[in-house]
């Protein structure tokens, strides 16, 4: 189950931050999103320690707190995209899947001529997107 | 542990479970560690976690659990920092398997040091929770002082004392966890979590890993916040606050920001806490989707919202007005703002708070003139969420006398400001409201006296009686985005209404000098001459101003750039190595003042001078001479300025300088050349010509003990007429035995022979070269030349070194002997004389050409041989047949022993024929040659 999701610009900078949680820990995945930002960095910088990544946007599991998965994607723009789960059995192929469909949904947002690149993406039919996207994680494979 | 003893009751048994399981785990991990297997030790310590984890145990003794969790983290955290040292590359080890894939971060030991600060909270939450249910636990303590442990591992049991013996009695599980409880009690796991996350935050540091690092760091300042320990809490929580500041992660910094406020509350620092506030009522936190979150560990910040941003606005602005009604604040005394205690907040750059308060200013104009007004826009804009009125505002200027204050006119002037602040101009404005987001935009003129720069350095807003901010001016051309607010989708407004103002508009403004009411002349006329003193006279007069301690600077500047000097030919001038020099500066004499002047020359150097001007009157004006002196013909560039100030001797007075330059064309006056001649129709074998034909660089040989005849010519190449006082030519001194003699040919000039320009003057010397050395010194030819301008104009010597010349001797000398002139139809005798001046039998072969105005009798061609050391002479009987200029037959000789051919030149065989015999007046013609 997802319960953070974010888009980090250039600067290391939130451009859209939304947590699905029930519990009011919303603070907590903010400071999560934004440490897996060193393991994001540390990959980009060093990419050869960690295997073939030539064109492969997926960076996996970036690291794994007591209760919380985090995963990295990072566009060819360099903007990174942070997704935290919860719940034991997460599969990578899951994870693969929603980042590409968040990315179209990413993608289509930034294309509105009325968005400033490097701002925060504040379109409201995105954020909706984006939580049917959420809703819909591991139903496919569950199914 | 299938077949454990079934004697100790559930909770302790569990205790014993994983105290055994721990002790395992220890040896494994130690072991596998010193085998330098890090992804097994990981891979291993994962499973041990994960079996164990869940185990958590009846809820009383949940603590307990959370206790062993944290010790099982640390102790690992430990182990791999130890072995770390030894294994040098972590990260190039297999980590992990294909479906759990371990993160490096697992191999480094923050991680652990982290998640065991992480369970140790938990079990302190735990443990508060146990000890508030446990009301009895003071009346237990008696007998929970005897526990002990066991013999067994992970076994605890009573003590109990029968006389001199010793006896263990197990304990139930109730007791057993009283005993826990007051165990618990007697640690203080705060800084026992402080010291973990520390050790974590310093190896994140070390790794320079700052993110995680900063997220210990905040952990560790909450811990010094609810330990009370507020300065500690401070230091980091504003380091961390810097990071989340450059990284735009509004929330986070929020939330510091709110510990950060508290911090400054409980530590009674005003400055501070008004600093903080500000800075949290001007976030950008109203916007965005994730903000209106309620968070579980809510921390002094309260709620990232609209609301709360604007209560904290209201909270400080009753502040530093002055207004009671801070419910928080009142409590302390200290946090107030007064006339003792008045408060001053600095704006800077960099500053955070120019999120409360940007000013820009720009000036209207570029550059103006002394005294003319310009106009200034002055653009104010606050993030804060309500708005604010500002009383009073003064502008400040690097030139002081320029500084202005608006006042606000709602407002009553205040009595404070009013004497502290006299002279300065005072200007009104009917609102100086600041909204949000939205530019305050004045526009004042301001005018200025001085020239120079003239700079806006900053905009102080006055706010309630004795609080200030000084905002430092920004141009709006450079101004760079607001931090946090560059993220948000906000509309951008530029400062001026102007957009062209807005993308150009500078804070700093160019006043020009006075201009200069004096006149500087440079009469200097047509070219110089190389090697005389060229005199530029330079003229100050004054039109306007007086001049007081006037400078005159002059430079000497190669047209073409670089300087007068070049390395490559100063063997020719070792002594003097500028091309161009400046000589001398010379005043007219005959005034006093000048004499008192000169021992102000400050400096005369090849290419620069410095010189002072006496004082002077309005109206009056004073010159000079620049002496200049080229070495070399090259044009160069004359700077003269004049530095001066008009109204006062004091060194601090504004200066005006006014500049003149002049190119002035070097050129060379005499070009001296010259040319050796062999006696007429008689030549010399020279051997070293023969040899060396297309060597064209050979210095001219000589006949030796033959005269011949020194050509000197000196050319007036410049444009003006020269008058040539004498040429002479100079013995080099060093070649003291001659081994030539180099006579006069006349005398030497009586009165001065002018030259216009182009005419050539040429002046003969005899040769005769009577040494055996082959190398033969002419010397020096000199010329003395001068202007023709003017009697007073000082000779110039100009010298120059005549090449050597070979002197070798002949062997063979052909001349040609016939008479002066002929006449048509009388025949006449044509000699051609070999002499042979070696030891040796010379055979010579000769040929000779006809001619067709002559008739001829003798041999045409013929071989012989002369005898050493004699002559033999062909004779030949010509008859003219035409008149005029003729040509007489082309005689050739080829010596054999030489192989070289000889024909005399072309005027050699020129002869005139008369048509008759002329008559002669006077003396009677000679008729040999």
């Amino acid at each position: 189950m997802i319960v953070c999701v974010a888009v980090v610009g250039h600067q290391n900078n939130p451009l859209y931050i939304q947590s699905f949680t029930e519990a009011d820990d919303a603070l907590k995945l903010h400071h999560i999103v934004h440490c897996s930002l060193d393991v994001v960095d540390e990959r980009v910088n060093n990419p050869k320690k960690y295997g073939p990544t030539l064109n492969e946007p997926f960076l996996g599991l970036l690291y794994p707190t007591e209760n919380y998965k985090v995963y990295g994607y990072l566009t060819n723009t360099k903007v990174k995209f942070i997704v935290v789960t919860t719940g034991l059995d997460v599969r990578d192929a899951d994870v693969r899947n929603f980042f590409r469909r968040f990315h179209a949904a990413y993608v289509d947002a930034v294309s509105n001529p009325f968005h400033v690149p490097g701002k925060k993406i504040t379109s409201r039919t995105f954020a909706e997107r984006v939580s049917t996207i959420v809703k819909s994680f591991g139903l496919s494979s569950a199914g | 542990m299938v077949g454990t003893s079934k004697r100790l009751p559930a909770i302790q048994r569990l205790v014993e479970i994983k105290t055994v399981a721990e002790q395992l785990h220890f040896k494994i991990s130690t072991l596998l560690l010193h085998g330098g297997k890090v992804g097994e030790a990981v891979t291993w310590f994962r499973q041990h976690n994960g079996s164990y984890r869940r185990l958590v145990g009846t809820p009383e003794a949940v603590f307990l659990h959370w206790e062993w969790m944290s010790r099982q983290f640390l102790v690992f955290g430990e182990l791999l920092d130890k072995s770390s040292a030894a294994i040098t590359n972590i990260s190039s080890l297999a980590l992990g398997t294909a479906d759990k894939p371990l993160s490096e971060w697992e191999s480094r030991p923050a991680y652990y040091y982290q998640l065991a600060a992480h369970y140790l909270k938990e079990k302190r939450a735990c443990l508060e929770l146990a000890l508030s249910m446990s009301e009895t636990g003071n009346e237990m303590d008696n007998g929970a002082e005897s526990v002990v442990p066991s013999a067994y591992v992970g076994q605890f049991a009573r003590l109990l004392e029968q006389g001199d013996e010793f006896a263990m009695q197990s304990l139930t599980d109730e007791e057993y966890i009283r005993f826990a409880v007051v165990e618990g009690k007697r640690f203080q796991d705060s800084y026992e979590i402080i010291a973990l996350l520390k050790k974590s935050y310093e190896s994140y540091s070390n790794l320079k890993v700052q993110r995680m690092g900063s997220f210990c760091g905040f952990q560790i300042g909450k811990e010094y916040y609810m330990a009370g320990e507020f300065n500690n809490a401070k230091q980091l929580f504003d380091d961390i606050a810097s990071l989340y500041r450059r990284e735009g992660w509004v929330t986070l910094l929020w939330e510091v920001l709110g510990y950060l406020r508290e911090c400054a509350r409980k530590y009674g620092t005003v400055k501070e806490l008004i600093e903080y506030s500000l800075e949290m009522a001007a976030l950008p936190v109203s916007s965005g989707t994730d903000t209106q979150m309620k968070y579980r560990e809510n921390g002094p910040a309260g709620p990232a919202s609209l609301a709360r941003r604007e209560e904290i606005h209201k909270d400080v602005f009753g502040l530093v007005i002055g207004e009671s009604g801070l419910s928080s604040v009142e409590r302390n005394d200290d946090l107030k703002i007064t006339l003792d205690n008045p408060l001053h907040l600095e704006i800077d750059l960099v500053s955070p708070l120019r999120l409360v308060l940007l000013a820009s200013v720009a000036f209207h104009e570029q550059k103006i003139k002394p005294s003319a007004p310009t106009l200034i826009t002055l653009s104010l804009l606050s993030q804060l969420p309500l708005t604010v009125e500002i009383d009073q505002l003064e502008v400040q200027f690097n030139q002081s006398n320029c500084n202005f204050i608006i006042m606000n006119a709602q407002r009553p002037p205040l009595a404070a400001t009013a004497d502290d602040k006299q002279g300065h101009r005072v200007e009104s404005s009917s609102s100086l409201t600041l909204s949000t987001n939205k530019w305050l935009r004045l526009t004042y003129d301001v005018k200025s006296d001085q020239s120079g720069k003239l700079e806006c350095t900053s905009v102080i807003a006055k706010m309630g009686p004795h609080f200030t901010i000084c905002c430092r001016a920004e141009s709006p051309a450079s101004m760079e985005d607001l931090p946090l607010f560059k993220f948000e989708d906000r509309v951008e407004t530029s400062p001026t209404k102007d957009p062209a103002l807005a993308f150009t508009g500078q804070k700093a403004i160019q006043i020009e000098e006075p201009d200069p009411q004096v006149d500087l002349n440079l009469g200097a006329s047509g070219p110089a001459l190389v090697g005389e003193r060229f005199i530029v006279p330079v003229t100050v007069s004054s039109v306007g101003h007086a001049v007081y301690s006037g400078e005159l600077k002059i430079n000497l500047v190669d047209v073409r750039g670089g300087s007068l000097f070049s390395p490559r030919e100063t063997e020719a001038y070792s002594l003097d190595s500028h091309h161009v020099e400046l000589v001398g500066i010379s005043v007219p004499e005959g005034k006093d003042e000048t004499q008192l002047d000169t021992d102000e020359i400050n400096k005369i150097q090849k290419s620069f001078g410095l010189f002072s001007v006496p004082f002077l009157k309005c109206g009056e004006s004073w010159s000079c001479k620049l002496e200049i002196k080229w070495h070399r013909p090259k044009p160069v560039m004359l700077y003269v300025s004049l530095g001066y100030s008009p109204y006062s001797f004091e060194s601090t007075a504004q200066k005006v300088n006014v500049h003149k330059s002049l190119q002035i064309e070097g050129k060379t006056a005499i070009v001296i050349s010259h040319r050796f001649m062999l006696p007429f129709r008689q030549d010399p074998l020279l051997l070293s010509r023969i040899k060396a034909v297309a060597d064209s660089d050979l210095p001219a040989s000589l006949p030796r003990n033959e005269t011949c005849i020194l050509l000197v010519s000196a050319k007036n190449s410049a444009e003006v007429p020269l008058k040539l006082l004498g040429m002479t030519l100079q013995e080099d001194n060093e070649d003291t035995g001659r081994p030539c003699s180099v006579r006069h040919e006349g005398e030497d000039l009586l009165e001065p022979a002018l030259l216009v320009p182009g005419e050539e003057f040429k002046k003969i010397f005899t040769v005769i070269s009577e040494d055996d050395s082959s190398k033969l010194t002419i010397g020096t030819a000199c010329v003395t030349w001068t202007r023709d301008s003017g009697s007073k104009a000082a000779s110039v010597l100009t010298k120059q070194t005549l090449p050597d010349v070979n002197v070798e001797s002949p062997p063979l000398v052909v001349s040609l002997d016939c008479p002066p002139y002929a006449i048509l139809g009388d025949p006449f005798t044509y000699l051609v004389k070999i002499r042979n001046q070696t030891q040796l039998l010379q055979e010579v072969k000769f040929s000779l050409a006809d001619a067709q105005s002559f008739v001829l009798s003798g041999s045409h061609n013929d071989t012989v041989f002369v005898l050493p050391k004699s002559e033999h002479i062909l004779s030949y009987k010509l008859v003219p047949l035409a008149s005029g200029v003729q040509q007489m037959p082309r005689f050739t000789v080829t010596a054999v022993r030489y192989s070289a051919g000889f024909q005399p030149s072309i005027a050699a065989y020129t002869i005139f024929i008369f048509p008759s015999k002329p008559h002669f007046k006077g003396a009677a013609v000679g008729t040999g040659g």
